[in-house]
């Protein structure tokens, strides 16, 4: 027999490539991403459901033609929940009611997996060790981007399914459908696009949220302000309203969604294939002012580190809050000509909106969310500097655990606490430029009213660093965000008053239209404690990580 | 000199750290006096990290104990307050600089001689105004390395502190280590460069997947180990057939009649006289350098 090629030795001839390596970083890039992709989708797809359903058997026909027509007519309401339309029919109540959350939730869920998934990568080094292979920068952006589109989709299907299923239109679900998972493609591009320009997964993200947030606020003005209405094309929460899901069921503008997801991400596709690996496009300055006269201490370093987010996050609440105090008398108005609405809101957990103070405690009620993860998101900090290694100097020397995780958690209060105060100057700030009449005095007091709930967040959070610091955040925004959503539920479908009281909303007094409670204050005050003692029990005790 | 009375600078007394049912370390018992330069050897995955960290109370023992001047070990705040740590793989903050790191571990430390570290950071040629993201492996080691020399710490531990220095570096290092030596420091050092070890360690210590397999001095160790004898002769001798009887020899390799080598193991005595009766040219010893004997250590695992 002969043979035309030589047979091989074993160990001299080289083993050939694989044929396609843009395949094995997929793979990488899914596992990174499925589990969070499944979460998300179960939320989005179970709460929309869920609100659809108990729509049907508690809702139906209590709201009549004129009043809807009222309702949508305001620009407050507009502006705070978005312009209600259809509410009438279960599906467009759904949309009226949970839409902005989904939205927010998935579009801030992928762009920071966007950036977890390139920046982080990069900034671990690990991304490294791919490129050293037959894989050029542009593919893992590409790859990147290819993942997050099928994990929007993933979102997508799963609300278009839930509320389908719970019986409303199917044109209307689609569409609801595919503006969630629109928004959570686009916010994943965002998030990659962000991770090419900033060199830190920490500030790509922040930028990346950042963004997607201002895309919310320029909504919100877009339906409060009709001369500004060409605002509400530029964010995914705005076409939200445009596409109308159940009312106009308009496809049209959701070829402006495509635009809003491909621009972020055809950019970072450039971007990619034109900057080092290891840098984003935009660099700081490698050299700083005089050193600060902060590093010389636990607490000095504790303040250094939260000043900054402590800024960022004033500054948006700020705004937010900004624009309700600006919206007082609109709103009072509103409800004075209609109170059939007034009687609805108290049924939804707004309570006493017909006064200015009422107003504003109901709104008041809404920041412990974006305070408490303000806190929960400091420890996530920490949690992440032990996974870097970047603690491992720091606990080489004379600094035992609790005291610096103890400073930071005391710091990161005082932070929550200038949070909340910046949302209470804010709403005076817009009250009294439209002269709704609410005291300095009232406005700050209503806004620190919910540090309890912030520190519970901050407690949560303790808990998980120390029992399961891989899920530090998740755990830490559950007191206020899950304690909203609970509560908002509970009130809207008539829940028993135990699961209710499950709520760390339930135990807040509506200041400043009623005085503190006290008792519901220290009760929560007291659970935080437990929760952090507990947490820097375990965080004592355990290995640390990294 | 008198023999040191106080605490040990280090002790481990019945260590073991499981990770799981991996037993990075088992069972480890080890004593390091004040003012002696330690080195600590062992394969990669031997557990020396794993030993580190829970000398540093970075990582619980799953049982035993260790002592830092007799302060345990689970106690950072006074156990911290004698030593000064350089880790191999050195994480900062990104976004603080040099000078800022520097101050932050010297705030929290056991105290700093600011005039020493300025000179260090000279010595280093450390640019301490740049911002922690812009450094190298090098430098963020340098960063380490001067926070922790700075500190004149009784107890230095230090984890394959030179990996990523280049050699003008790492001789600046080792200048350091023998002034701290020379000041009485202690010094726990973890490291592959063998001839660093050999160069500063007096004493050494060999582990071995989790378990400590040796303890000695350089000089008793290589008092243990084989040397290679090299003899050349000037005529032929026959008689030195028999020096494979010899007790201790082994390896008896004639490369030509005039010239001969062996592996010696304990004292030379038997050999020498046997020697005395041949015409000898020229006698050569040669002790085994630090990585024979390590090798040998490693050897006998796959063996």
């Amino acid at each position: 027999m002969t043979t035309r090629t030589p047979p091989r030795v074993a160990g001299t001839g080289r083993p050939p490539a694989p044929a396609h390596p843009g395949t094995a970083v997929r793979r990488a890039v899914v596992r990174q991403v499925r589990r969070g992709t499944v979460v998300v989708a179960v939320l989005c797809g179970g709460l929309t459901a869920f609100v659809a359903q108990e729509y049907e058997q508690t809702l139906s026909g209590a709201v009549g033609v004129g009043s809807l027509t009222a309702l949508a007519e305001n620009p407050a309401i507009r502006t705070l929940f978005g312009p209600p339309l259809a509410l009438d029919d279960p599906g467009g109540f759904t949309v009226w009611r949970t839409g902005t959350v989904v939205a927010v939730l998935a579009g801030v869920w992928a762009a920071l997996a966007g950036t977890r998934v390139t920046r982080g990568e990069e900034e671990a080094g690990r991304a490294d060790l791919l490129l050293a292979g037959r894989v050029r920068p542009v593919t893992l952006v590409r790859t990147a981007l290819a993942v997050l589109l099928g994990a929007g989709a993933g979102v997508g299907l799963a609300v278009t399914a839930g509320v389908w299923a719970a019986g409303t239109a199917w044109a209307g679900a689609v569409l609801f459908g595919v503006l969630v998972g629109g928004t959570a493609v686009a916010g994943g591009a965002l998030g990659v696009l962000t991770g090419q320009l900033l060199t830190e997964r920490r500030a790509a993200s922040g930028l990346a949220v950042a963004v997607l947030l201002t895309g919310l606020l320029a909504r919100m003005v877009g339906d409060g302000v009709p001369a500004l209405a060409w605002l509400q094309w530029l964010s995914p929460f705005g076409l939200l309203g445009r596409v109308a899901p159940y009312a106009h069921d308009r496809w049209a503008p959701l070829l402006a969604l495509g635009v809003l997801a491909a621009v972020p991400a055809v950019l970072a596709v450039v971007l990619a294939g034109t900057r080092d690996v290891g840098t984003g496009r935009w660099q700081g300055r490698d050299r700083a002012r005089p050193p600060s006269r902060l590093l010389r201490s636990l607490p000095g370093l504790a303040v250094h580190r939260t000043r900054r987010p402590a800024a960022t996050w004033s500054l948006g609440v700020a705004a937010y809050f900004l624009l309700i105090g600006l919206l007082a008398t609109a709103m009072l108005d509103f409800l004075r000509d209609n109170p059939v609405f007034a009687q609805m809101a108290a049924a939804v957990g707004f309570a006493r909106l017909a006064s200015v103070e009422g107003y504003a405690a109901s709104l008041f009620g809404l920041l412990a969310v974006p305070v408490g993860a303000f806190a929960a998101a400091r420890v996530a900090a920490l949690a992440a500097d032990e996974a870097a290694s970047r603690l491992t100097l720091l606990y080489s020397r004379p600094v035992g655990r609790v005291r610096w995780a103890g400073w930071e958690a005391a710091v990161a209060a005082a932070g929550a606490a200038l949070v909340a105060a910046a949302a209470g100057v804010a709403t005076w700030t817009g009250a009294s430029w439209v002269g709704a009449g609410l005291g300095l005095g009232g406005a700050l007091g209503g806004a620190l009213s919910v540090l309890p709930v912030a520190l519970l967040c901050l407690g949560a959070a303790l808990l998980a660093l120390g029992w399961a610091p891989s899920v530090v955040l998740p755990v830490g925004v559950l007191p206020g965000a899950g304690g909203f959503l609970l509560l908002v539920l509970a009130d809207s479908f008539g829940w028993p008053a135990w699961v209710r009281g499950l709520s760390p909303f339930a135990h807040l007094a509506a200041v400043p239209a009623e005085p503190w409670d006290v008792a519901g204050a220290a009760g929560m005050v007291v659970v935080a404690l437990a929760l952090a003692a507990a947490g820097l029990v375990g965080y004592v005790r355990r290995d640390l990580r990294g | 000199m008198t023999l040191p009375t106080g605490p040990a600078a280090l002790r481990a007394e019945h260590l073991s750290k499981h990770f799981g049912r991996t037993r990075a370390v088992d069972d480890l018992c080890l004593e390091v006096p004040p003012g002696e330069v330690f080195g600590f050897l062992g394969p990669n995955g031997a557990g020396k990290s794993t030993t580190i960290r829970t000398v540093l109370g970075l990582l619980r023992p799953t049982s035993g104990r260790v002592e830092v001047f007799g302060d345990p070990a689970g106690d950072v705040e006074r156990a911290h307050r004698h030593l000064a740590y350089v880790p191999a793989d050195v994480a900062l903050w990104p976004g603080l600089t040099g000078r800022e790191c520097l101050d932050l571990l010297a705030g929290v430390g056991p105290g700093t001689d600011p005039a020493y570290r300025d000179e260090l950071v000279e010595r280093f040629a450390l640019d301490v105004g740049r911002r922690a993201r812009t450094y190298s492996t090098g430098n963020r080691q340098k960063v380490a390395l001067v926070a922790a020399f700075a500190t004149r710490a009784p107890l230095l531990v230090l984890d394959e502190p030179t990996s990523g220095l280049d050699p003008l570096m790492e001789r600046e290092f080792r200048r350091c280590l023998a002034e701290a030596a020379a000041r009485g420091q202690t010094v726990f050092l973890s490291s592959h460069a063998l001839a660093e070890v050999e160069a500063v360690c007096t004493r050494v210590g060999i582990l071995r997947a989790g378990r400590l397999v040796e303890v000695a001095g350089l000089a008793e160790l290589r008092r243990l180990r084989r040397s290679e004898v090299t003899v050349s002769l000037v005529r032929p001798a026959p008689e030195l057939e028999r020096l494979e009887a010899l007790p201790g020899v082994a390896d008896v390799r004639w490369a030509t009649p005039l010239e001969v080598t062996l592996a010696l193991t304990g004292p030379p005595g038997p050999v020498l006289r046997a020697l005395g009766a041949a015409d000898v040219a020229r006698l050569d010893v040669r002790e085994p350098s630090l990585e024979e004997i390590f090798l040998d250590y490693y050897g006998r695992d796959a063996a």
